[in-house]
């Protein structure tokens, strides 16, 4: 078991745009319906070109570095989506039903699952190793703990992102997601900075483990969402209500079907009191 | 911790397992060949393999079908590769090994081909209703179903470093303790998507690759499965190979083209040699990235020239493979490894005339030389690069 620190959260979707918003939700009940999303980190010329999945990524990952003030090229990256950039998916299996199959190619490079990470890369200027993954029903959950391990080991900070785009309808038979989301946990070793919004310390378990309940009010939205295993663990460190009364500090998300990762939040400011 | 390679194995367009990898080197013989995808009717060669056509899955994993899945499992049968992954499994448990896979762009060539067989309502029809096929994961899903592992499992896509950075991953569960080894592997198969779409970005040569060729005009796309193991040494004290360093690094230049000064892959390069202990001198021998586009070549020549002694031997094998893409790491791991167990290292295939404005030379003909460490290249789109060193340990 090892301890880390969350030293920075982003999130995005409709219904909370940031973390501000995401927290006045958990508190208070206020959900937005249509939020936009712009980030503002690319110049909006590039904006129009940039895929959705960069966009949401690039959006949760500034975020998250701007709360915990991070040089972004100090840290790696692990960005996970189980099904990638399922728009650009959607275009290229159509153009390529029938002749002339002509791909457009700035959609094809955007295909790959690494765009994410390159565009983010690129913005920031980051040399910094960074990595993209799937593990379908388990990416958010695998992804944590690819990155938590990664802090440990190489002793550098890794930003994590899970998220997943809204299916497209040819699509929508074998992916659950309605609606898109995107979050991102900067984790990094004890000590390295100085506000940490939570600590926690990891591992693995052998068994088996349902995806906590989310939120009553985002059950319907995010329900069987492959992005959305994590918004239990930012619900809580979210919420003003006092420990425990109704929140856990102890999670377990299902790593596959007989094994579970386990974070147990050790302690944690009280940030959305703060906000 | 050190880390051993108990197994591997790789087919590509040279044929299953790697006694066809030192066949095709020793007799120059590459596994490119015209375009004869069925489909496609672009103007280029492919390393295709030809076994593919007749691989059907057992029953028990015939709802994973698709071409990549088949390719997976037709890579998995040579070189008594799940004989060993059983093996291992008998001593330490399925729950202690790990399965990290990688792919460019896992099966969706099945889902190209769902894609045609829409229903009325715009729907997949049931027999491509497969959840655990069309997705990014379906590699890592194969392989744990097929072998029964039970460890973490995920898979990494970063295009063509993807099956590279696999051992960064492998590595750090180990030395975390979650795992005592990992089964690592990259497969990607020839598919329509991939075609088309560097085809898009005007990168096919129109012939046989040639990389770091004066000539060279583009890449040729291949398909490949490869697999190792990667387990702590104190389990296999009998390993031939060992892991000894990882570097992983970024470009932040271009979505598709390498950074001109080569920085992310220099950047890469230092990292493994810093991981191993090791000064540029003591890699004796480099399987290069060198896809023949005009400029990864250039770039990978000017990367290693900032670094590394003229004299240190390295070449290009995709002349005889074709870029397979995310799996392009392992196979040429795979190689690389096979380079140091027979002494035999290949020179660069269809390389007849290297480009003078390199400032790099570049091992064109194949070369016997017992060697004991070399390095292994691979950079994928996004600026994403990966360089491994592997080390050969005492007979």
């Amino acid at each position: 078991m090892t301890d880390l620190d969350i030293v920075g959260i982003g999130i995005w979707s409709p219904f909370f745009p940031d973390w501000p918003a995401f927290c006045d939700g958990i508190n208070n009940g206020n959900w937005q319906s249509d939020a936009p999303l712009q980030p503002g980190l690319i110049p909006p010329r590039e904006r129009r070109r940039a895929p959705q999945s960069v966009k949401m990524a690039v959006e949760v990952l500034d975020q998250a570095c701007s709360m915990a003030s991070v040089n972004p090229a100090s840290a790696a990256t692990v960005f996970s989506s189980a099904m990638g950039d399922m728009q650009i998916t959607d275009y290229l299996c159509r153009v390529l039903v029938a002749p002339p199959r002509l791909v457009s190619p700035t959609r094809f490079h955007n295909s790959v699952h690494n765009a994410t990470t390159g565009y983010w890369s690129i913005t920031r200027n980051s040399h910094a190793p960074t990595s993209a993954i799937s593990a379908l029903s388990y990416s958010a959950s695998m992804a944590f703990l690819e990155a938590a391990v990664q802090a440990t080991e190489e002793d550098l900070p890794v930003l994590m992102v899970s998220q997943e785009m809204a299916a497209p309808a040819a699509l929508g038979a074998i992916c659950p997601s309605v609606n898109p989301i995107s979050l991102a946990l900067l984790l990094s070793k004890p000590g390295l900075f100085s506000a940490a919004l939570a600590t926690f310390r990891f591992g693995i378990q052998r068994k088996s483990a349902d995806w906590p309940a989310l939120h009553p009010d985002l059950d319907e939205p995010f329900k069987g969402n492959f992005g959305s295993g994590l918004l239990p663990l930012l619900a809580a460190i979210a919420s003003t209500s006092s420990v425990p009364s109704n929140v856990p500090a102890s999670f377990e998300f299902p790593l596959s079907k007989d094994a579970c990762l386990t974070v147990s939040l050790k302690d944690r400011e009280n940030v959305g009191a703060q906000l | 911790m050190s880390l051993v390679i108990t197994g591997y194995t790789a087919t590509s367009a040279l044929g299953c397992g790697v006694e066809c990898i030192q066949g095709s080197i020793l007799g120059n013989h590459s596994g490119l060949r015209k375009n004869d995808f069925p489909g496609c009717d672009l103007e280029t060669w492919i390393g295709r393999v030809s076994a593919l056509e007749t691989t059907l899955l057992p029953r028990h994993l015939e709802h994973l079908d698709s071409r990549n899945n088949r390719l997976t499992w037709l890579g998995l049968q040579q070189d008594g590769f799940l004989a060993s992954v059983f093996e291992l499994i008998d001593r330490i448990g399925v729950d202690r090994i790990g399965v990290v896979m990688a792919t460019s762009t896992s099966s969706i060539g099945r889902t190209e081909e769902a894609y045609m067989h829409l229903d009325d309502s715009g729907l997949f029809p049931a027999k491509y209703c497969q959840p655990e096929v069309h997705n990014l994961h379906s590699p890592g899903i194969f392989v744990a179903e097929a072998t029964g592992l039970t460890g973490p499992s995920l898979t990494i896509s970063t295009a063509c470093s993807s099956s590279a950075k696999v051992f960064a991953t492998a590595s750090r569960w180990i030395n975390h303790g979650l795992v005592d080894a990992v089964l690592v592997g990259g497969i990607d198969s020839l598919c329509l998507s991939i075609l088309y779409g560097f085809n898009s970005l005007e990168l096919l040569s129109p012939g046989p690759c040639r990389p770091f060729d004066i000539r060279r005009d583009g890449i040729s796309i291949g398909e490949a499965a490869g697999f190792a193991l990667l387990v702590r040494k104190d389990l296999a004290p009998e390993a031939e190979f060992e892991l000894l360093g990882y570097g992983e690094s970024s470009d932040a230049y271009h979505m598709s083209h390498p950074h001109p000064e080569g920085k992310g892959a220099v950047l890469a390069m230092e990292q493994s040699l810093k991981r191993a202990d090791l000064s540029a001198s003591s890699i004796e021998y480099i399987n290069l990235h060198g896809t023949a586009s005009k400029a990864n070549d250039l770039v990978e020549s000017y990367a290693l020239s900032q670094l590394f002694p003229t004299q240190t031997l390295a070449s290009s094998t995709k002349g005889w493979t074709g870029h397979t893409l995310g799996a392009a790491g392992i196979l040429e791991t795979v190689m690389t490894l096979e380079s140091m167990k027979h002494g035999l290292l290949p020179g660069t295939l269809n390389c007849e005339h290297p480009d003078p404005e390199f400032k790099f030379p570049i091992l064109t003909e194949n070369t016997q030389k017992p060697i004991r460490i070399a390095m292994m290249n691979s950079f994928g789109f996004g600026g994403n690069n990966a360089s491994l060193i592997f080390g050969r340990l005492d007979d």
